[in-house]
């Protein structure tokens, strides 16, 4: 077997560069999956019974069908509905929908871990329910949820390599591409592993340091 | 819904479906076992083998399914490895899946009262059988809902098999909806079966969750 | 006392009338009548599961029950003025419009754990009384003042103890200047050595002509700083009297001299 570190050396920058897009499909689409995760999460557990179905039946969907088919199957549908989105801004649209089901999951077990009396205190004082979950019930299921929230981050780095089926240019897809070129794909795509877990053993550390940072807000 | 295109198909996406259940099923054991093997090793071994086992998970989880799939089957023949599609799938999911297995086990392990074995040695029965008579039964309690979870997270998993040409379900319909023009539709009925399947797993695993944990039940 | 000081002029802030509640089979509250008059102080005591709480969180519709009325100076608490039948609740926003005059503070005092001490009094009166910033946490200090934690308002509840905490939760009720207090067993959650500060700062709010109804097991304040004592045993009420004609001899009810009789066995009344 030979092992050639030359065309790891020399196809470094191409990979490293395309490892860019590899964080910014997944930081954009915890964006996206955040907010929109928080809302469905508010119509899951609201008072309204029509929300609340529609809302398991989203998170059931995007949570019981796999990432790959979802994509897949939006790249198809937009033609049909006259969408023409860049091939970037589907993707990320599309592992935001899905991320969003699994988040809204999160925050509603965190949510479920603050004490009634929390709730009770502001409803005892006249606090409108917006306010209530905007500056107290959110805030503190997001400190709360912070370990699952890294997870599912680290998740999506990982999860971004599905983009190169649908052509994206992240990592994933210019390794294959570097090596049907260079005919390597031991040492191309063992290096595109390693990237991958350098990125995400950053974003556990920092995970950690955030916990860490934030567990003294988090209830007694 | 033209459905003469799915009777023309159906052998096959039934084939396809074959596939994915062959990989799953057999897949998901063989990194049930790997798994196993893993954490008892991990329980019973010194800090250098510790060290390697804990390497051996962190890189493993740390890495896209995919990038796996492809350094065995288009790497594999680099360093002796040539497999056919199907037994590369499958040996991707067992290495795929033995560390989060193996997690499971592990914090199974933990969690168990040590009190209990320690009260079964004092009457006399050996190490072994109290493993196999009092520990196991009792850790299906706590293991038994993250072994489905990730069961069911596997089956989803099986998708991405189709990016190293295995002919599995979703690698079918996409040959299908290429030949027949037809995208959206077979997508979703393709989408719709996922969702079943997913849903029947969690039933199943709610019931034997339901039947590990009858002891526990209050009459 | 400083009782003396108070202007009581005997007009009632808070009247109950035949306040019914059940959970399902069991009755909670039966038929109770009541009322608490200007700056007047009402303890409630009673054995455990008497009703004493329910009570309480019916006052300010934390609670809500089948049948009976409770009013604030004439205003119908929770459920709209009529005679329709079912009696249809306020709306979310007229109830809670009706909640910024009435303060109540928890056993559990129910901080928020991610704001400081002066956070969590401003808080209300930013969202509620729609205070802007520097004024909110003017006031919040002000009242932080009062409950003696002037230098602790940059503290986070995991940084304060038990009484602390407590007191925080008071300022936060009284910043809010209502028109009645409700507290419920206030220190029954405290180390008994922090019990005394809380009760302090409740004596000084008394002393300075707050209406409040506290629920409590403190028998020390209740015949020291109560103006009436009312006895709760299985959901009715059994009597409403100045705390002398309880405490000092002995009682007319046998249910109340037997509760008096364990408790003493137990504690220094």
């Amino acid at each position: 077997m030979d092992f050639s570190f030359q065309v790891i050396i020399r196809n470094l920058p191409y990979l490293l560069s395309a490892a860019k897009w590899t964080i910014a499909l997944s930081l954009v689409g915890m964006a996206i999956g955040l907010v929109l995760g928080v809302l469905i999460c508010a119509a899951r557990v609201s008072g309204n019974s029509w929300l609340r179905r529609a809302a398991g039946i989203y998170i059931s969907f995007f949570r019981g069908v796999p990432l790959l088919v979802q994509l897949l199957m939006f790249f198809y549908m937009l033609p049909y509905v006259g969408l023409n989105l860049p091939a970037t801004v589907a993707a990320v649209a599309s592992i935001g929908m899905c991320s969003a089901a699994y988040i809204a999951e999160i925050v509603r077990g965190s949510l479920q871990a603050i004490p009634r009396g929390q709730a009770e205190a502001a409803e005892a004082l006249g606090i409108a329910p917006l306010a209530l979950w905007r500056r107290i019930l959110i805030p503190q299921a997001l400190r709360i949820g912070l370990p699952s929230l890294m997870n599912e981050l680290i998740l999506l780095v990982k999860v971004s390599s599905l983009a190169s089926v649908v052509g994206i240019g992240e990592l994933t897809r210019i390794a294959q591409n570097i090596t049907g070129q260079t005919y390597r794909p031991l040492e191309i795509y063992l290096t595109a592993a390693v990237i991958y877990l350098v990125i995400n053993a950053v974003l556990a550390t920092a995970g950690r340091a955030g916990e860490r940072r934030l567990s003294i807000w988090v209830g007694r | 819904m033209e459905l003469d295109l799915y009777v023309r198909y159906g052998p096959a996406l039934l084939s396809g479906f074959g596939v994915t259940i062959l990989c799953w099923i057999v897949g998901s054991l063989g990194g049930l076992v790997l798994g196993f093997a893993i954490a008892c090793l991990y329980q019973w071994s010194g800090t250098w083998l510790r060290g390697a086992l804990q390497a051996y998970i962190e890189v493993v989880r740390g890495t896209p399914f995919m990038i796996q799939l492809f350094i065995l089957y288009y790497g594999g023949p680099y360093f002796g490895l040539v497999l056919d599609p199907v037994p590369a799938g499958i040996l991707g999911f067992m290495v795929y899946g033995s560390p989060y297995f193996a997690e499971i086990f592990r914090s199974g392990f933990q969690s168990f009262p040590k009190g209990q074995l320690e009260a079964a040695r004092c009457v006399g029965i050996d190490e072994w059988t109290a493993v196999r008579r009092i520990m196991l039964p009792q850790m299906l309690v706590s293991i038994t809902a993250p072994l489905t979870n990730f069961f069911i997270i596997l089956t989803k998993e099986t998708a991405i098999l189709s990016v190293v040409t295995v002919p599995e379900l979703l690698a079918e319909t996409q040959t299908m909806a290429a030949e027949t023009f037809t995208y959206v539709e077979p997508f979703l009925v393709l989408s719709l079966f996922y969702w079943f399947m997913v849903e029947f797993t969690s039933w199943l695993g709610k019931r034997v969750e339901a039947r590990v944990t009858r002891h526990l039940q209050r009459a | 006392m400083a009782k003396s000081a108070k202007g009581r002029t005997g007009d009632a802030i808070i009247t109950v009338e035949a306040l019914s509640k059940s959970y399902g089979d069991f009755q909670a509250l039966a038929d109770i009548t009541m009322e608490v008059r200007r700056s007047e102080v009402v303890c409630v005591i009673g054995p455990s599961g008497s009703g004493k709480s329910t009570l309480l969180r019916c006052l300010n519709f934390l609670e809500v029950y089948e049948s009976g009325e409770v009013r604030m100076e004439g205003q119908l608490i929770g459920w709209e003025e009529g005679k329709a039948t079912p009696r249809k609740q306020l709306s979310a926003a007229k109830l809670r419009d009706q909640r910024k005059n009435i303060g109540m503070v928890f056993q559990q005092f129910n901080l928020w754990p991610h704001f400081t001490a002066l956070q969590n009094v401003a808080e209300a009166l930013i969202q509620v009384r729609k205070l802007a910033l520097n004024e909110a946490h003017d006031h919040a200090g002000a009242a932080l003042e009062k409950v003696n934690l002037g230098d602790k308002t940059g503290n986070y509840p995991s940084g304060l103890s038990g009484g602390e905490q407590q007191r925080v939760a008071i300022a936060r009720a009284i910043a809010m200047e209502p028109r009645l207090m409700l507290f419920d067993e206030p220190t029954s959650a405290l180390d008994p050595e922090l019990v005394g500060e809380v009760l302090n700062v409740m004596k000084e709010l008394a002393g300075e002509g707050m209406t409040m109804m506290v629920v409590t097991h403190e028998m020390g304040f209740a015949a020291h700083v109560a103006d009436r004592v009312a006895f709760l045993d299985k959901g009715r009420l059994v009597c409403c009297v100045p705390p002398g004609e309880i405490f000092g001899r002995d009682p007319a009810d046998a249910r109340v001299r037997s509760f008096l009789q364990t408790y003493r066995e137990r504690n220094v009344v």
